[in-house]
This record gives C-alpha cells, sequence and structure tokens, in this order.
C-alpha cells in the first residue's frame, strides 16, 4: 500500500524537525524585518508575512508532532524507554521529538509576538 | 520581577534543599515526570510569556517615534574620545554649539541625534532614558522628555579607549523659559570675554583657538569643546573635575595625567603666571 | 579448558595490551595522543590560564575597592580587563570541557580512546601555543586592551591597541582551530565509537549534551573566524570592513562576533551541566528521571542558543522590531535551561540523596545559576536592558551564569572524578571548607554588583567617581573577590598535595555509567569493549565489571600490536569495523609549533619567516596523512571475540575519515556563509553596493565556476573508475581535474585583478576579494588533494578496494563545487540583478 510518509523514519534528524522549523521562521522574521526596515518599506506586508509564516511554521510543527507521536507508539509506553530493543529505541525517538515539538511550538508563538505589538521601524 | 524572581529562587533553593534531607518520602517516578512537565516546563513557559508580552506592549511608548511627531528641539550629541559636542537646532533655525553639559526643557520632547566620528560611545542618562550607541557612520535618533526640573548625571556606557571611565555626562532639565533664556545666552558671546584680556591675549596666542571655539573671540576651532561658556558648567573635562580656575590650569598644564589617553597636547612648557591667566579668563566665561 | 591455560592466556592479552597502550617515558612522554594524557594537559593548562586570569581578576578588584584609586594606570587596568576576559573565555572557559570530554568520553562510552587521537593533540598543542602567547603578552605591556570582544573602531585603530589586538586574534585563531578539532572528535566520537549495543537511548546523558555542543560548535566558531579574517585583513592591509568612511560598518562585527557569543556562552555552560547530569543520579542512587526531557533541553538550548545575539546589541540603535524577535527567542531559551534544573530536583526527589562534596559543589552551583538564570530573564527584555547593558548588572549576571553554570559544576566533577583519574580521593572535609569559602566569597563579590549596574556604573571603568556612592558596594566585591580567590585556592591544595594512605576504591561513589568500569592503574582504559544492555551498566548488568576484566568482552587482545577502536552504527551501535587508531607521534607537536610559527610571525609582521614555517607547516602535515590515515591493513578483517568478525577497512560514508571531512567542510561552509553574509550584510544596508567599483563582471566568474565544475566532475568521475576496477584511468582523471582546478583558481583571481579593484579603496572592493581568495584557496587545497589521491594510487596505497582517500577527496570537492557556485554567483551575477 503506498504511504505518502514512510512508515518509519529510522533517521536520527528527525529530532530536529521541529527546531529547524522554528529556526527558519526565526530567519524569515527577522531578516524580513531587518531588510525592510533597512530600505525603508512599510513594515505592514512584513507583518502579514510573519503572521502567515507563522501560521506555516505552526502547521509543520503540528504535522512533525503527529509523527513523532506516531512514532512514540502513540503515548503507548512512559519513559523511561530504557530498554535495550530496537522499539524502546524508537519509542524514545518519538517521544523526544514529541517533547521537541511542543518546545518550538511555544517558541514559534513567541517569536510572532512581536509582529503584533511593534509597527513601524523605530529604533 | 525582582520580587517575582527572589520567591522563584526561594523556592527551588528550598525543594532542593528538601530533596537532600535523608529522611523523607520517595517521590514515585510518575509523580517526578509531573513536576519536570509542570514546574520545569509549563509553569516557565507561561511566565515568561507573560512577561514577554508585558514587555513588548511597554517598547512603542518607551522611545517614542521623531518621525510620528515631529520634535521641538533637536539636539545633536556628539561622542569623541572623551568629550560630548552637544549642538542645538531649534525650529525657528537656530544653532547653538557647546559642549559636556546637556541642558534640556521639562515637559518638552527632545530628539537627540547620536554620532561619533571615531569610535563607539554610547549616551546615557539613566534618570532620563535607556542608552543608545553613538556609532561611527550611522545618526542613532533618542527623544527623550525631562519630567521633571533637576541634574542628572550620566556616563559613556561603551568601551571607548583609555579615558572611557571618565567620559561623563550632566543633563540639566529647567522649565522651558529658563531654558530658552539660557539657549539664547549660550548662542551668544559670554560676557566674560572682555575680562581677564592677559588671559585671552594668551589664549589667542598660543595657538589655542586652532581646536576650540570661544564665541566673541578669533578662536573658532572645532576639533576639541567649545569653550564659549566654559564657566557656567558645573564640571571640567566631562564630569572628571569640579570645575575652578586651579582645575583648568591643572588640565591645561597636562589634559593626559587628568585624562590618559586624551588628545590635548600639554601646556606645561609655559609659565604658571601664563597658565594661571588663561585659566581665570576661561573661568570667567558665564 | 584447564584453569592454567586460561589463566595464560588472560595474562599474554593483558601484557599485549599494556604494551600497545603504555604511556611514552622520559621525553617521549610529550609525543602521547592517547586521550587519558591529552585530557589531563587540556585539563591541567586550563587550570593554570584559569588562575592567571583569576590573578588579573583580583587585581581589577584591587583597583575597584575604593575610588578614584591609583593603583594601576588607565592602560595597564584596561588590559588587564581585557586579558581577564580574554583568557576565561577562550582558554579556560572552552578548553575545560574539551579537556573532560577527551578523558571521559571514551570511558563512558566504552571506548579505549577517541576516534582521532592525533587530531585531539595537535589541538591541544595548538592551544597550549596560542595560551602562552595571548598570557603572557601583559608582561610585556602588550595584551589586547579593547575588552574581550573588541569591537572595531577602538579595536581595528593601530594606535590604541598596539600590537594587542593582534595578539588576541592570534590567541583566538589557535583556540578556532582547537575547537573545530573537538568538534569532529567529539561528534564522530559520540556517533560512531560507542560499544555494541549501546543504542542512542541508552547512551549517558553526557555523551548527548556533547553530541549537541559539538553540533553547535561548527555553526558557532565558523562565524568568528570569518570576522577575525576581515578584522586581520583591516588591521594587516588596510581593508575597510569596519571602516564607516570607505562603506564599512562596525556592526558586522558585532554581528558576526556575537552569532559566535552567545553559542558560546551555551557551548560553556551544556558540558558543565552535563556533568551534573552524570552527578547527580549516582549520588540520588537512581536512574536519571527525565532522561527525554535532558535531550530535549540540550536540543532545545542548542538551536535556540543561535536566536539570541542581537541581544547583545539592545543599545545600537537597531529597529525596536528587529531586537524583539531577539527579545522572543531570548526568554524562549529559559524554557529548556530551566527544565535541567526541575529534572535534577526530580531525580533527587524520586531517589535518596546521599550527601557529598560533589553534591555540595553541584546544588551551590545551581543555585548560582539560578539567580543568573533570573536576571538572565531581566536583560532579555530590551526596555530593562536599555538601563542595564554595559554596566555592573549584566558583569553580575554573566558571573553568576558562569560561575553557577560552569565552574562550580566543573569542580564538582573534579571532586567526582578524581579517583578515576589518580586512584585517590580528594579530601571531603577540604572540599567543604572550599565549597563554603566559594560560595560565600563569590556572593559576597558578585552579589552587590547587582546594585553597582542598577546605580548606574559603566562596565569597564577603572575608577569611578567618590560622589557616585559606588564605594562600599565595590568594597565589599573586592573583599568577596579575595575569599572566593581563597576558596579557589583551597582546591588548587586539595588537588596537589600529597595523597599518601589508601588508594581510592573501585567506584567509590558506586555510581553507574560504564566509565567506572576502567581502572585507574592501567593504561588501556577498559579491559574489553562490553556490550550494553542499560544506561547504567554497572548498575544493571550483573558482573560486567568483573565479566571485562576477566577479558570477555570485545578487542580483549591486541595481538598485531596496535591500538584498536570498535566502530558501530549510529542508532543501533551494531559493530560495523576496527578502526586502528594512532599510537604516540612527534606529528601533531610538530604541525602545531609549524603551524604556530605562521600565525605568531603574521602577528609580528615577520613575512619572512611567516613563509618559511608556511613552507614547513605542509611537512609535518602531509607526513601526518600520508602515513597515519587510510592505512591498507594486512588483512581485511579480525575476529573481535565473542565469536564476532569485522574489516578492518571502511571508505565511505559508514567511514570515520568520511564523518571527519564531512564534519570539517560543514564548518568551513559555515564560515564561508558568513562571509556571504557581510556581502549582503553592505547591500542590506547602503542599496548603492558598488558606489560607483565596478564589479569583476559576469565573464571571469562564470568561466572560474565551470572550471571548478568540470576539476569536480574529473574527481567525480576518478572515484568511479577506480572503483570499478580502473585505477589507472582514474588517475588521468585527477590530473585533468587538477589542471582544471588550476584554471579554474587563475580565472577567480583573475575578475577582480582585471577589474582593477583595490580593496582598501572601498569595503565592496574589498568583500569581492575576500569572497575570491577564500575560494581560490580552497580550490588550491582540493588540488594538493587531487595530486595526493594520485601519489597515492602510484605509491600502491589507493586501490580501487581501498579508496578511503579518493571518497573523502570527492566528499571535498562536493562542498567546493558549491562554494564556488555561490561565490562566483554572488560576486559575478548578483550585480546584474541590482
Amino acid at each position: 500500500m503506498f504511504h505518502l510518509l514512510p512508515r518509519e523514519i529510522e533517521s536520527l534528524w528527525t529530532l530536529f524537525t521541529a527546531p529547524v522549523i522554528w529556526a527558519a521562521h526565526f530567519l524569515l522574521c527577522y531578516v524580513a524585518a531587518a531588510f525592510a526596515c533597512a530600505r525603508g518599506i512599510d513594515l505592514a506586508l512584513v507583518r502579514l508575512g510573519v503572521a502567515g509564516a507563522t501560521a506555516v511554521a505552526l502547521g509543520g510543527i503540528v504535522v512533525a508532532g503527529m509523527l513523532a507521536w506516531r512514532q512514540w507508539g502513540f503515548g503507548s509506553g512512559d519513559p523511561p524507554h530504557d530498554e535495550p530493543t530496537r522499539k524502546e529505541r524508537l519509542l524514545f525517538q518519538g517521544f523526544a521529538t514529541l517533547l521537541l515539538c511542543g518546545l518550538s511550538f511555544a517558541a514559534v508563538v513567541f517569536e510572532a509576538l512581536p509582529a503584533v505589538f511593534l509597527a513601524d521601524c523605530r529604533p | 520581577m525582582v520580587i517575582a524572581g527572589a520567591f522563584i529562587w526561594l523556592g527551588v533553593l528550598l525543594a532542593y534543599l528538601h530533596a537532600r534531607r535523608p529522611r523523607r518520602a520517595r517521590w514515585s517516578d510518575q509523580a517526578a515526570g509531573r513536576l519536570i512537565l509542570w514546574a520545569g516546563a509549563v509553569f516557565p513557559t507561561t511566565v515568561l510569556g507573560a512577561l514577554l508580552t508585558y514587555a513588548l506592549w511597554l517598547m512603542p511608548g518607551l522611545r517614542p517615534w521623531a518621525e510620528a511627531e515631529p520634535p521641538g528641539l533637536v539636539v545633536e550629541v556628539t561622542g569623541h574620545q572623551f568629550w560630548w559636542e552637544i549642538t542645538y537646532r531649534t525650529a525657528d533655525g537656530a544653532i547653538v554649539a557647546s559642549a559636556n553639559e546637556l541642558r534640556l526643557p521639562v515637559g518638552t520632547p527632545v530628539e537627540l541625534r547620536l554620532a561619533s566620528p571615531d569610535v563607539i560611545h554610547s549616551f546615557w542618562i539613566p534618570p532620563l532614558a535607556g542608552k543608545m550607541d553613538m556609532i561611527p557612520g550611522r545618526v542613532n535618533r533618542l527623544t527623550v522628555t525631562a519630567e521633571r526640573a533637576g541634574v542628572f548625571e550620566g556616563a559613556c556606557a561603551e568601551y571607548c579607549g583609555t579615558s572611557h571611565a571618565l567620559m561623563r555626562l550632566v543633563a540639566v532639565a529647567e522649565e522651558p523659559e529658563a531654558f530658552r533664556a539660557w539657549l539664547a545666552a549660550e548662542a551668544a558671546p559670554s560676557p566674560g570675554v572682555a575680562a581677564h584680556p592677559e588671559g585671552r591675549d594668551a589664549f589667542v596666542a598660543e595657538g589655542c583657538g586652532a581646536c576650540h571655539t570661544v564665541r566673541g573671540t578669533e578662536a573658532d576651532g572645532r576639533v576639541g569643546p567649545d569653550l564659549s561658556h566654559l564657566g557656567a558648567r558645573r564640571s571640567l573635562g566631562a564630569d572628571t573635575l569640579p570645575l575652578s580656575e586651579a582645575a583648568i590650569a591643572r588640565f591645561i598644564a597636562d589634559p593626559a595625567a587628568v585624562k590618559p589617553g586624551a588628545l590635548m597636547p600639554a601646556y606645561d612648557m609655559l609659565p604658571d603666571t601664563r597658565r594661571a591667566a588663561i585659566a581665570a579668563w576661561l573661568g570667567g566665561l558665564r | 579448558m584447564t584453569a592454567p591455560s586460561d589463566a595464560e592466556r588472560r595474562a599474554a592479552e593483558e601484557k599485549r595490551l599494556r604494551t600497545v597502550w603504555a604511556t611514552p617515558k622520559g621525553w617521549r612522554y610529550l609525543s602521547a595522543v592517547n586521550n587519558t594524557e591529552v585530557g589531563v594537559w587540556y585539563g591541567g593548562t586550563a587550570f593554570v590560564f584559569m588562575l592567571f586570569a583569576g590573578c588579573l581578576a583580583l587585581l581589577v578588584r584591587a583597583q575597584l575597592a575604593v575610588p578614584e584609586n591609583d593603583l594601576v594606570s588607565a592602560d595597564l587596568y584596561n588590559q588587564t580587563f581585557t586579558l581577564h576576559g580574554t583568557v576565561m573565555m577562550f582558554l579556560f572557559a572552552v578548553p575545560i570541557f574539551e579537556a573532560v570530554a577527551i578523558y571521559l568520553l571514551p570511558a563512558m562510552l566504552g571506548a579505549r580512546e577517541m576516534p582521532f587521537p592525533r587530531l585531539g593533540a595537535f589541538g591541544f598543542w595548538s592551544f597550549f601555543l596560542g595560551g602562552i602567547f595571548v598570557c603572557g603578552s601583559i608582561f610585556f605591556g602588550a595584551a589586547p586592551s579593547a575588552g574581550w570582544f573588541m569591537y572595531p573602531p577602538l579595536a581595528t585603530d593601530e594606535e590604541f591597541t598596539g600590537i594587542g589586538a593582534d595578539i588576541w586574534l592570534l590567541g583566538l585563531s589557535f583556540i578556532e582551530v582547537a575547537s573545530i578539532a573537538a568538534a569532529v572528535e567529539i561528534i564522530v566520537g559520540v556517533m560512531k565509537c560507542r560499544a555494541p549495543g549501546m543504542r542512542i537511548n541508552l547512551m549517558p546523558l553526557f555523551a548527548w549534551y556533547l553530541l549537541i555542543v559539538a553540533g553547535m560548535i561548527l555553526f558557532a566558531f565558523p562565524p568568528l573566524i570569518a570576522g577575525d579574517l576581515l578584522f586581520e585583513m583591516q588591521r594587516m592591509f588596510d581593508w575597510p570592513f569596519f571602516d564607516a568612511e570607505r562603506g564599512g560598518d562596525p556592526l558586522l562585527w558585532q554581528h558576526l562576533f556575537w552569532i559566535f557569543g552567545h553559542p558560546e556562552v551555551y557551548i560553556i555552560f551544556l558540558p558543565s551541566i552535563a556533568i551534573l547530569a552524570m552527578i547527580v543520579p549516582t549520588f540520588s542512587g537512581r536512574p536519571i528521571v527525565g532522561y527525554s526531557w535532558i535531550v530535549l533541553a540540550a536540543v532545545g538550548t542548542g538551536f535556540l542558543s543561535f536566536g539570541l545575539w542581537v541581544h547583545h546589541m539592545f543599545a545600537t540603535g537597531l529597529p525596536q522590531i528587529s531586537l524583539a524577535f531577539f527579545s522572543a527567542a531570548s526568554e524562549a531559551v529559559a524554557i529548556p535551561t530551566g527544565v535541567q534544573i526541575f529534572v535534577f530536583l526530580a531525580t533527587m526527589l524520586a531517589g535518596r540523596v546521599t550527601r557529598s562534596t560533589p553534591m555540595l559543589f553541584g546544588t551551590g552551583g545551581v543555585a548560582i545559576f539560578v539567580i543568573g538564570g533570573l536576571t538572565g530573564v531581566m536583560v532579555a527584555l530590551a526596555p530593562f536592558d536599555w538601563q542595564a547593558h554595559d554596566t555592573y548588572f549584566v558583569v553580575a549576571h554573566l558571573h553568576y551564569v558562569l560561575a553557577g553554570g560552569m565552574l562550580f559544576p566543573v569542580v564538582a566533577g573534579i571532586y567526582y572524578w578524581w579517583p578515576l583519574v589518580s586512584g585517590r580521593m580528594l579530601s571531603d572535609r577540604v572540599g567543604r571548607i572550599a565549597f563554603w569559602t566559594m560560595f560565600a566569597g563569590f556572593n559576597l563579590a558578585f552579589f552587590p554588583m547587582h546594585l553597582a549596574g542598577l546605580w548606574g556604573m559603566p562596565r569597564r571603568v577603572f575608577v569611578y567617581p567618590a560622589e557616585a556612592g559606588l564605594g562600599l558596594v565595590n568594597l565589599l566585591s573586592s573583599i568577596g573577590a579575595a575569599i572566593f580567590a581563597a576558596g579557589v585556592l583551597v582546591v588548587v591544595f586539595d588537588v596537589l598535595r600529597p595523597k599518601r594512605g589508601a588508594v581510592a576504591p573501585d567506584n567509590p561513589w558506586n555510581a553507574g555509567t560504564l566509565e567506572w568500569a576502567a581502572q585507574a592503574d592501567e593504561t588501556w582504559g577498559l579491559r574489553s569493549i562490553p556490550r550494553i544492555e542499560s544506561r547504567y551498566p554497572v548498575w544493571e548488568q550483573p558482573d560486567l565489571v568483573a565479566e571485562l576484566r576477566a577479558g570477555n568482552g570485545y578487542l580483549p587482545d591486541a595481538e598485531e600490536g596496535r591500538r584498536e577502536a570498535l566502530i558501530t552504527s549510529v542508532l543501533d551501535a551494531a559493530p560495523e569495523q576496527v578502526l586502528r587508531v594512532a599510537g604516540p607521534s612527534w606529528l601533531p607537536l610538530a604541525s602545531a609549533i609549524t603551524l604556530g610559527g605562521v600565525f605568531i610571525a603574521l602577528t609580528f609582521h615577520w613575512w619572512l619567516t611567516t613563509l618559511v614555517f608556511a613552507v614547513l607547516f605542509p611537512i609535518p602535515l602531509l607526513t601526518w596523512i600520508w602515513t597515519g590515515t587510510a592505512e591498507i591493513p594486512e588483512k581485511p578483517a579480525k575476529p573481535i571475540g565473542r565469536g564476532e568478525t569485522l574489516p578492518l577497512y571502511v571508505s565511505g560514508q559508514s567511514a570515520v575519515g568520511w564523518w571527519g571531512m564531512f564534519i570539517t567542510m560543514t564548518g568551513d561552509a559555515t564560515a564561508f556563509a558568513s562571509l556571504v553574509f557581510g556581502y549582503f550584510f553592505y547591500w542590506t544596508i547602503t542599496p548603492d553596493l558598488a558606489a560607483g567599483h565596478e564589479g569583476p563582471g559576469p565573464l571571469w566568474p562564470m568561466l572560474a565556476t565551470a572550471l571548478v565544475l568540470l576539476a569536480w566532475a574529473a574527481t567525480v568521475a576518478a572515484r568511479s573508475w577506480n572503483r570499478g576496477g580502473a585505477p589507472g584511468l582514474a588517475r588521468l582523471a585527477l590530473i585533468a581535474g587538477a589542471a582544471f582546478s588550476l584554471c579554474g583558481a587563475a580565472a577567480g583571481l583573475a575578475g577582480p585583478w582585471a577589474a582593477g579593484l583595490d580593496p582598501t579603496a572601498h569595503v565592496y572592493p574589498a568583500t569581492v576579494w575576500v569572497i575570491v581568495i577564500w575560494t581560490v584557496a580552497h580550490v588550491a587545497v582540493g588540488l594538493v588533494m587531487q595530486i595526493y589521491c594520485v601519489a597515492r594510487g602510484v605509491a600502491g596505497r589507493l586501490t580501487p578496494a581501498h579508496d578511503a582517500d579518493l571518497r573523502n577527496t570527492t566528499l571535498y570537492f562536493h562542498f567546493l563545487a558549491a562554494t564556488a557556485i555561490v561565490a562566483f554567483a554572488v560576486v559575478g551575477l548578483f550585480p546584474l540583478a541590482l
């Protein structure tokens, strides 16, 4: 049967998915605002962009979180995942990834707040 | 913030001290895990989020933007190693040069334009506003409003060389009419120019005018601080010495002894009386 | 088997192991590369530098004890505080974690050695040489004096700084080399050198932390390297990167420095908190509660810390919305930081705590750190920081987090692991005296600084006025500093005093992690390599220690007289390869001395000497690479014990050499990206980037790109042909590739040359030149690699089956191709789009 995403994502890199999304969101927001302010471009466009980027980033983190939840066996096993088996190793990865998704979600929300309160390029 | 911080710290410390006690009930793994989740993750996230929101809400109001509301008065403050060049530009086009002591009208927003030709300095008068750097190649703008009359002390807040510690600043805020009167007097030559002619002539003859300006004489140099009303200031050398004729004479004799790294050359080759005469004249420039 | 032949077998194994892992004696001791020796050297040297920087601090506090003091001149004071910060941050805080990692990681992971021992030794000697220079400078009045972060234009002013700034750069260059080397070793060590069965969910937390930190180093140090390059080009050749009059901008330095500087403090903090993550379970008598939370904390902090850097620039006049993004990230990073504090608490609460000196220092450290964390949350908010920035409030904050988060845990670690290092215990009584003295002294010294800052005392002032009302707080600070120093001396005393009496028992703290299975009195680390089934093998795998000591693990022997390590897979630590690691060698020391000679001669502008050392340096380096890497073994595989056999030679993505190249090139790419960032930074602040200066045009850069891509293609082809059994054809391809590299380098240089770009005239030509020179230098290195592979083939050391050199060279060329495409598109094509 065809799966859009592989059943098991067998890599250490997926641990970093949510923080990488945060990093991309952060860079996008900062570079856009810095460039706009340096060139005198109206910030309204940037604030809209931040809103959009935030929605995309949060969506991405939620998807990553769902995949992590799946890797964690849908919450079937509580930590500690310290058995010497491949299954436990996968549960650990899923749980740790899920925690990182939570942190990254909060961090992206924090990151979007400035665009709510600051509407111009005042120093 | 300090009180909340103290409580949080105390709480954590007491928890650790409790945990160290040899005879106490052991927590279950689940309970310990819940502690991490709620106290270690959820609680800080909430508190920090609230704190951040509050700070962001405060920010625009703390630093008003001159572009939104044109200021009544613009003052260019240029940082040098180790003194402050101050130039007042009023709405009606007057330009008044001064140094080392900033005067402000109470209740009026003043836009400070901060620049530096040499190294990075930072303008900081704590009771008036947070600090703003003076960076070569840019002009930073800071709008301040003195809420009450008084004398406010500040300092250069970015390490700028040997005598960074001796680059302090005084701001004097006074009622708007008093300020206008002061500005008019500052723009004009000091009445003291005519006194102590021996000192005035020595000042010009020794070439001091190549670096310093004294309105009412031919001294019009811009390398060093404007001395037109030196006698009216509270201090000498950017708040390094209290103002007195003796202090002026001492400074002239060897600026680097008072302010290591100062660019002004020493005049210790002058006879003491000549220096004293110059100092007397300068001290009289109110 | 009959008992006598069993015992005989074991005795023979032990004899061979002892011989192979023996520490060289006499003056040959300096040629040691074993992680035990290198770790001790790193730690001892770092500590000596720390004591030196501490003396500088005492001088600072003596000067500030009373208002308007004249104990030292302004100039000496400025050198003193600059050197204090520089030495503490670069010559103590970073190397001390490298020391702990190099010493302990292999034992914790169930390995005998780090994967690249000579690289570690080279890193140490570089650090040692650089450190001597930097510390020695003050005795000649030539220390850097513009603050430890050396902001231009002050720091690029030749008259003010003299040679001090160049000495600072020199010291930094050495540390950068050592740190990248350490990052390579740690990542490869943690990912590929764990004992069989040590899956990533069973890895000791110290390893998790260090893995993240090593990754952070790869992305944090290179921006500093790029910044240093620009800084030195300005000082040496007057290229105006930070000179506003010629289009430069002092803020670019601040960005590059703090993109490094902020993660740097977490690079310092995380490994030390990792020490606590090892100590707390031991003294709570149970495994850690919240292992995954620690992984969250380490990874989360690692990532978020890269989003904080502008909080050091809140007063520079950047738009508030930009500042706000960094306030947000600075607040967010407190979340994973705080999680760790609660993980330790939770573990203690769920266990039964035994009091001990390590726990005392650990708990005291946490108490201090939390204060620093709380003031950090305050200064993270721009409005608060607009008052607190560059005042003693920040000095207080930074010392609280560094002392609580780094120094106290490191001392805890010293008391904890001392029995493992030396076979003797430190004194609990002396330790308690040291702790309370340090704790009381520290708080007395630094707490009043919060007040001094809020009352208006700026940083880096050699005097303060009597009328400012700062006399009392400063006097208290100075007294506290003296008490704190006394406490540190007590620790030094405890470490150095001769320890007569009983040897420490094995595993005196009854800890559960693998390093305690090592034997302090033997040089081989672990007697044999275990198969791991638990996070706390010493607790949960019965008889493990006895079994290992009986030689029943993997690699119990050294039949061929070589030092050997096991390479395992990343996720599940399945055995993959036997790696022969280096024994004692003079080449790392020789390489460090010759490279050091280049840097030192450059600092003093002795051009001829520089050239001589630049010619000498490749000799030990190439000898090292030729004789000591990608060695073709005498047989394809060997038995490793317990019935398993593994290959002795691996090339490609599983090989540690390939990993080393990949990791190094990732760091290199980050430095290159920082230079490109500089180019676009200048474009952002001035739309008219070129300011009337002609660019190199598109033609030469595109030609250069094409030639470099041909060199890349030839190398890739060579790799396939060699693997396919046609090594002669492969060598021809490499020679063609080398020719393309040479032409590509020439074409690259021709662009700015033909356009007559003068780098001293304006920042635009300078930036174009620096990007082009970087790229061309890398092409030159690629060329050397291509010739090297040809030579290896001719000498029979590179064959179709043994092609590690060529695989690694191809990997290098992948990165080089990407670099060339970006570099030449930026300098050649981007101006067309404007």
